[in-house]
């Protein structure tokens, strides 16, 4: 349960590296993998981002690989809806089930490719954001984008108690599966009711603890936070705009 | 039910963030009106949200054997009302993405009006008309995030569909497809789902329905006559 995305951020390589530059480059790709129209331009972007996050942030390929797995398996499934249901053009395959005729026509084959390399682009993107910048770091690009104070502060006061009731509901967990709380569908519904509920108690009082202790120190409804700059290098600029060039230029 | 990264071709991931937009930004308003009438409220909205992201990321008992997580937006509709909740679901699905890698940030605007938007509103209603019409408040519960969970489930392949007509058939070709085999996962998971919520309210009446009536949710007399019955 705890394979958490942001934990890798904190030890990625290039977590100091600056912020503006990462999100441009995530930002970039996305918008680029969904618009594209032929398979290739994702392709490229999701290796090139695959690389990025690897070599450079050096997370373990063996976690890489196993978040991605999520993602691609909803990807196929509706893939599949494409490939039998969507498009024209002269017939590539077709199976029966059931007696009924499953028909693959080029168009749904085009398009189920398409539509697989964008999501691997996509997600390739997301992980490179996710992967190497901490959502601390966020929150402080957030705040200049004119989003309401109350909303960041809320976003701020949630990644915080994301930790503190993971913590609490493993252990809760734990503790069910040594009493045997999960070895038939009823009890496991049970003891996850039982889970939520602790938990909801649990983050209620937690909520009122908070709002104390933070008023007892003068908490006017602001949270400042210091941006650290962080001067953009040549070789990075460089690397960047290499790729957005190729990127472009497969289009 | 998230819909990945990528998968949603513009136009169309641009426009469910059209739609979804000026909800949160009602949201946001509300929220801003609640803090500033009762500022406590702001600790206990951020640790609600931070509950509904656990839940979430709690692994559900499933009867197909396939990876399912509950959604906690029909929980979260019920606690907090269909505004508020638009706008924690959408900061609980940013989170869900950069943190779990389930959904994404292009198709973050259809994750928002699935499950952050239609959802809440649905289960809200639900549960309102049910308890206009002094059914038994279990079953109220049961069926308000049941109910939610399958309109979720019916937006998310809609959307899909609207993006992906079918050639014969059209949208209502695909969509069929999609609703059928999103089906299989989807209508025995929302069924878990609402029993849990059910029994959530269960346990929490029992044991604090002090925070209930706080939370505007039950009167104090609704409550003494539910603790009633169960005695």
């Amino acid at each position: 349960m705890r394979n958490l995305l942001d934990d890798y951020a904190l030890v990625s390589r290039i977590r100091y590296r600056n912020v503006w530059l990462k999100l441009t480059i995530a930002a970039f790709g996305l918008l680029v993998g969904v618009s594209s129209t032929s398979p290739a331009t994702p392709l490229f972007i999701a290796l090139s981002m695959g690389f990025a996050t690897l070599f450079f942030g050096k997370t373990p390929l063996k976690f890489y690989l196993t978040v991605l797995l999520i993602p691609m398996g909803f990807a196929i499934v509706g893939s599949l809806v494409i490939l039998f249901f969507f498009g024209s053009g002269s017939e590539v395959f077709y199976f029966e089930v059931f007696g009924y005729r499953l028909t693959a026509n080029a168009g749904g084959l085009e398009m189920a490719i398409l539509v697989i390399s964008r999501t691997l682009s996509g997600m390739s993107c997301m992980f490179f954001l996710a992967l190497s910048t901490p959502v601390i770091e966020l929150f402080a690009v957030l705040k200049r984008s004119g989003i309401p104070d109350s909303v960041i502060e809320l976003s701020m006061l949630m990644y915080r108690y994301i930790f503190v009731f993971l913590e609490v509901s493993m252990s809760i967990k734990h503790a069910q599966t040594v009493r045997l709380g999960y070895t038939n569908l009823i009890r496991s519904i049970y003891s996850v009711a039982m889970l939520a509920s602790t938990l909801f108690i649990r983050s209620y009082e937690q909520g009122e603890k908070l709002y104390l202790a933070m008023n007892s120190r003068c908490y006017d409804g602001k949270l400042t936070l210091f941006e650290t700059k962080r001067p953009i290098r040549a070789t990075e600029a460089v690397l960047a705009s290499i790729y957005a060039v190729a990127a472009l230029s497969l289009m | 039910m998230h819909i990945m990264e990528g998968f949603l071709p513009g136009p169309w991931w641009q426009i469910w963030f059209a739609l979804s937009i000026p909800v949160i930004v009602y949201g946001i308003y509300k929220l801003n009106r609640l803090v500033k009438e009762n500022r406590e409220i702001l600790p206990l909205l951020a640790v609600a949200g931070a509950f509904i992201f656990v839940l979430s990321a709690l692994k559900l008992p499933s009867v197909t054997g396939s990876c399912s997580h509950p959604t906690g937006t029909g929980l979260a509709a019920i606690l907090f009302g269909p505004a508020i909740t638009a706008v924690l679901g959408t900061i609980v699905l940013l989170y869900q993405a950069l943190f779990l890698a389930h959904g994404g940030l292009t198709t973050l605007g259809a994750n928002v009006f699935s499950m952050g938007i239609v959802g809440p509103v649905v289960a809200y209603t639900i549960y309102k008309v049910g308890m206009k019409m002094n059914l038994n408040f279990y079953l109220v519960v049961f069926l308000a995030a049941t109910l939610g969970d399958w309109a979720t489930y019916v937006v998310t392949s809609l959307e899909l569909a609207l993006a992906f007509p079918a050639d014969p058939g059209g949208v209502m070709g695909s969509f069929k497809a999609f609703a059928t085999i999103f089906a299989v996962t989807q209508v025995p998971l929302a069924i878990i789902e609402g029993a849990i919520t059910a029994l959530i309210f269960k346990y929490i009446i029992q044991v604090r329905s002090d925070m209930l009536t706080r939370l505007n949710v039950l009167s104090d007399a609704a409550i003494s006559k539910i603790k009633g019955a169960i005695s």
